[in-house]
């Protein structure tokens, strides 16, 4: 090797780099320097969000959105946090996909969701809670864990408001007021902990009866349905039949009335009648007597078959009479 | 002569590197001096010294830890097996302590398992499960719909509230020779274990049925009420129209009668004349084809077949 070098034939450039030239490492250490301070020392804070600035660790101040400047070589650092923004965490269920027609999921969180009531009973509850960090010093350094934290406090508020209200409370008229000490309830703990979290709002979604239950609580809506039916039916045919009789109650009425008019016009007519036949009678009482039988004969007469003339003084013959002759023969 | 400069710079570097330290606004920190704690925990942050090589920096969490219990199983006062879980949130409160007594959170979380998990199980014991589960003794708002829904719940006599705090307070004296300040316990979960639920279940479901039940017999009774008004108002109706009716006619077969006896009564020969025309009318209506007549020759009809002056 060593013949080599003497050669001067293989002075190959690679042997000359230990004897390092120490103006370009300073000069390119400088640069160096130059390149990484100008790089650490500026940031950005998005629209939603603030710049925590820290010195050697410790919080010296808050920064509002845009560009900002700060001490290079990591002896500030920042921390941004959405201050902005709307945090959301689902409790009992979870949104699977998200989008116009979200999917979600449910039966895997079940135990999250079921809660006893203070009737004893269980209640399965889905429920949502919309916050933000309004005091990022507190989220970021007086607590770890945030997150976990919230839904701790979540779980825990929801138990102790729904136990204490009834199952039925809790399904039906109870759920705007559980929602609401829910968020007052997991407020003050937010508080207490020092999280830095206000609570916007808590929504309560699916409020339900244990799946094992749900037929049964079905069953009585349906009973309720067939109770209005059976009621409907009743009335249907009330009105099938009253409305009906009463019309006919009011003709028989009508009926009645056209029946006394009828009578009394009769009446009237039949003692006008009278009246004048009588006054007629009265100027000529004999005749008018015998006219009137012997017409009111002699319209009888033919409307008979059987006619048997008897002599006065004749009274014995009337045994011998056969009254039993064949109908139809004329006489 | 180089090299050893390299050297010596290197060495300053590290020396000065390790009398400084960054105590970050999470954390709060003990210096040991060969194991033996040198000055008071420092918790504030930000850049410090000491002394380099001999002296060594722990560092602790300053912030709110969790602590999340083991859902456990256990028995209250009233013989039911109920799955509490608890979680508590604690700090170190006193770091020297706690390194002493406990060195890091390891050990810290297992002492809190025991402690926080021994107090549950004796408060649990002492209380009912409804005085785990309620709160308070306020009055359940009743959906008036349906009695079987009404329930009074019986009295609590010291309530949820009461059990955490007695568990939080228990642990924490015993916490505090640890450096360890608990500053909250919850109930995060509380359920019945798997037999009784199902028990529960079943209790509900009964309940729901009774429910269901009174709907369906209410349902019939009302439908049979009005079916039995619909009865009475048929035989009310029909019957007071009956009533106008025959009064109305009563009244008009009354008012004829009037009118006929005033024209027929007027006096003995209109009577008389009454009879007479009122006989003859009577006479088509009374004979037929099938009657038979027996007429005398004395009678005024055929009184003069034999004689001419109807003698």
């Amino acid at each position: 090797m060593s013949e080599d070098h003497e050669d001067g034939q293989f002075e190959i450039p690679n042997l000359k780099i230990p004897q390092f030239n120490v103006v370009a490492i300073q000069r390119a250490s400088i640069a160096l320097l130059i390149v990484v301070a100008v790089l650490t020392s500026f940031y950005t804070v998005g629209p939603e969000e603030n710049g925590l600035v820290l010195r050697f660790g410790k919080y010296q101040y808050a920064t509002d959105p845009g560009l900002h400047f700060k001490l290079p070589f990591g002896i500030e650092r920042v921390m941004k946090v959405p201050v902005q923004r709307q945090l959301k965490d689902e409790f009992g269920f979870r949104t699977v996909k998200a989008g116009v027609r979200s999917q979600f999921a449910s039966t895997p969180y079940l135990d999250e969701a079921n809660i006893l009531t203070g009737d004893l009973n269980s209640a399965v509850v889905e429920w949502v809670a919309q916050y933000r960090v309004v005091d990022p010093y507190k989220y970021l350094f007086r607590v770890r864990n945030v997150r976990e934290t919230f839904r701790d406090i979540n779980e825990a508020v929801m138990r102790e408001i729904v136990g204490d209200r009834t199952v039925n409370e809790v399904l039906t008229v109870g759920r705007a007021e559980v929602a609401m000490q829910v968020q007052l309830g997991v407020q003050d703990l937010c508080d207490q902990y020092e999280t830095g979290i206000k609570v916007e709002q808590v929504v309560l979604q699916d409020v339900n009866a244990p799946d094992e239950v749900k037929p049964s609580f079905n069953e009585v809506n349906e009973a309720e349905q067939e109770k209005a039916k059976l009621i409907n039916q009743a009335q249907s045919e009330y009105n099938q039949v009253v409305p009906r009789a009463r019309g006919e109650a009011l003709q028989t009425v009508r009926e009645a009335e056209g029946y006394a008019l009828e009578r009394i016009n009769h009446a009237r007519g039949d003692s006008a009648r009278f009246v004048a036949l009588y006054q007629a009678y009265a100027k000529a009482p004999e005749v008018t007597k015998r006219r009137l039988y012997l017409e009111t004969m002699s319209q009888i007469l033919p409307t008979v078959d059987r006619k048997v003339i008897v002599d006065g003084t004749l009274k014995s013959v009337l045994p011998l009479l056969n009254l039993d002759a064949p109908k139809g023969g004329g006489q | 002569m180089k090299i050893g400069s390299i050297i010596l710079s290197l060495l300053v570097l590290i020396l000065l590197a390790n009398l400084m330290y960054v105590v970050k606004e999470t954390e709060q920190v003990i210096i040991t001096q060969f194991g033996k704690p040198v000055g008071d925990p420092i918790d504030t942050p930000g850049l410090k010294f000491k002394l380099p090589l001999v002296q060594k920096v722990h560092r602790f969490d300053r912030r709110f830890l969790e602590w999340d219990g083991d859902p456990n199983e256990l028995p209250t006062r009233d013989k039911r097996f109920i799955q509490v879980n608890t979680y508590a949130r604690w700090r170190i409160s006193d770091p020297l302590l706690y390194f002493q007594r406990l060195r890091d959170e390891r050990g810290a979380q297992t002492r809190l398992d025991d402690i926080l998990d021994g107090e549950t199980r004796n408060a649990i014991a002492k209380f009912d499960v409804v005085e785990v589960v309620r709160s308070s003794n306020r009055e359940a708002e009743q959906s008036n719909l349906v009695p079987e829904e009404q329930v009074n719940l019986d009295p609590i006599e010291y309530g949820r509230e009461a059990v955490r705090l007695e568990i939080l307070t228990n642990a924490q004296a015993r916490t505090t020779d640890l450096g360890i300040e608990i500053l909250d316990l919850q109930f995060k979960r509380i359920n019945y274990v798997q037999d009784v639920q199902r028990k529960v279940y079943e209790r509900m479901i009964a309940e729901r049925r009774r429910i269901a039940d009174r709907f369906r017999s209410e349902g019939q009774g009302e439908a049979m009420r009005i079916r039995g008004e619909k009865d009475r108002d048929l035989l009310e109706i029909q019957s007071e129209a009956y009533r106008q009716a025959e009064e109305l006619k009563g009244d008009a077969d009354a008012r004829a009668t009037e009118i006929y006896a005033a024209a027929y009564g007027r006096n003995a020969q209109t009577q008389d004349f009454y009879g007479f025309l009122k006989t003859l009318e009577s006479y088509p209506a009374v004979f037929d084809k099938s009657s038979t007549l027996v007429l005398s020759t004395d009678g005024d009809f055929y009184r003069y077949l034999t004689d001419v002056d109807g003698r």
